[in-house]
């Protein structure tokens, strides 16, 4: 997978009406470390880093939030729903274990 | 003659090591993970918990839903029939259920009745998603169960359940 930890990816249908009910696609490059893992070569127990909230604002109103475990695959990709009624800024706020903190925001701009 | 015995016994040995070695890697592949995880420590996990230890999916969703029953229907759970690698199992969660105002799913649930901590993930909706679904990329252990749980604003549960053969390992398994 290219790119580093935090890259970001965010996907929304090119054409947008008001009233219409979407899909978001997000990714994120993060190892998502669960702590079970050894080093190969040292025997040394990676320690964990994963990531364990996802918080969508939809302008000012928290829309979704996901809590994870270290279960949810490497690079995770979510897809989920939003109703657009509004012109307002779509801001995906991804927090690790570790304090890492990634976000990024798409504009939504309905017709 | 006396060569062509020689390749047959050499072809028998083949076949014997090679599938001697096949069980030895599934043995060390599968025994001792459960020993890993009762030991292992993790970082924090924002919830006090550094010690995983393995839980029994009853305990799991009585924990979180109580008494209260799931009713199988309305949610629907896509998942591979096989999965070649348990790192990545695309799982997606449908569900008929309205996003309304004063009646919306508040929350689903997913989990793996196969590993160590059966909690997977969890999404807390709201009517502004328009639809209760959702899809994520999880990680199995072994071949087990997947659920998925909807929870609605009154405290309404919904499920389903599928089983996913998880083929990871040298021998097919």
């Amino acid at each position: 997978m290219p790119g580093k930890i935090g890259t970001i990816k965010i996907r929304i249908p090119r054409v947008v009406k008001k009233g219409d009910v979407i899909p978001v696609k997000a990714l994120i490059i993060h190892p998502m470390e669960t702590g079970l893992r050894k080093d190969k070569n040292t025997g040394e127990r990676i320690p964990a880093h994963y990531i364990n909230e996802v918080t969508v604002f939809y302008g000012d109103t928290l829309v979704t939030r996901f809590d994870w475990s270290f279960a949810v695959s490497a690079n995770p990709l979510i897809t989920f729903h939003l109703k657009v009624d509004k012109a307002a800024p779509l801001r995906i706020i991804w927090k690790d274990n570790r304090g890492g903190v990634y976000e990024k925001t798409v504009q939504i701009k309905p017709d | 003659m006396k060569e062509m015995q020689r390749d047959r016994i050499s072809r028998r040995q083949f076949i014997k090591t090679t599938s001697a070695a096949c069980a030895a890697l599934l043995m060390t592949g599968t025994l001792p993970l459960p020993h890993h995880g009762a030991s292992a420590a993790t970082g924090k996990d924002g919830k006090g918990a550094d010690v995983i230890e393995i839980k029994n999916i009853k305990e799991v969703l009585r924990k979180h839903f109580g008494d209260r029953k799931i009713e199988m229907a309305h949610v629907k759970l896509k998942v591979p029939i096989i999965a070649e690698n348990g790192a990545v199992v695309p799982v997606t969660v449908t569900s008929d259920l309205p996003m309304e105002k004063d009646s919306y799913v508040k929350r689903i649930y997913i989990f793996v009745d196969g590993n160590f901590n059966p909690y997977i993930a969890s999404a807390e909706l709201s009517p502004a998603n328009g639809k209760a679904s959702l899809s994520i990329r999880i990680k199995m252990r072994q071949t087990s169960n997947v659920r998925a749980v909807a929870e609605m604003n009154d405290g309404r549960l919904y499920g389903d359940i599928k089983s996913v053969k998880v083929t990871i390992g040298g021998c097919g398994g």
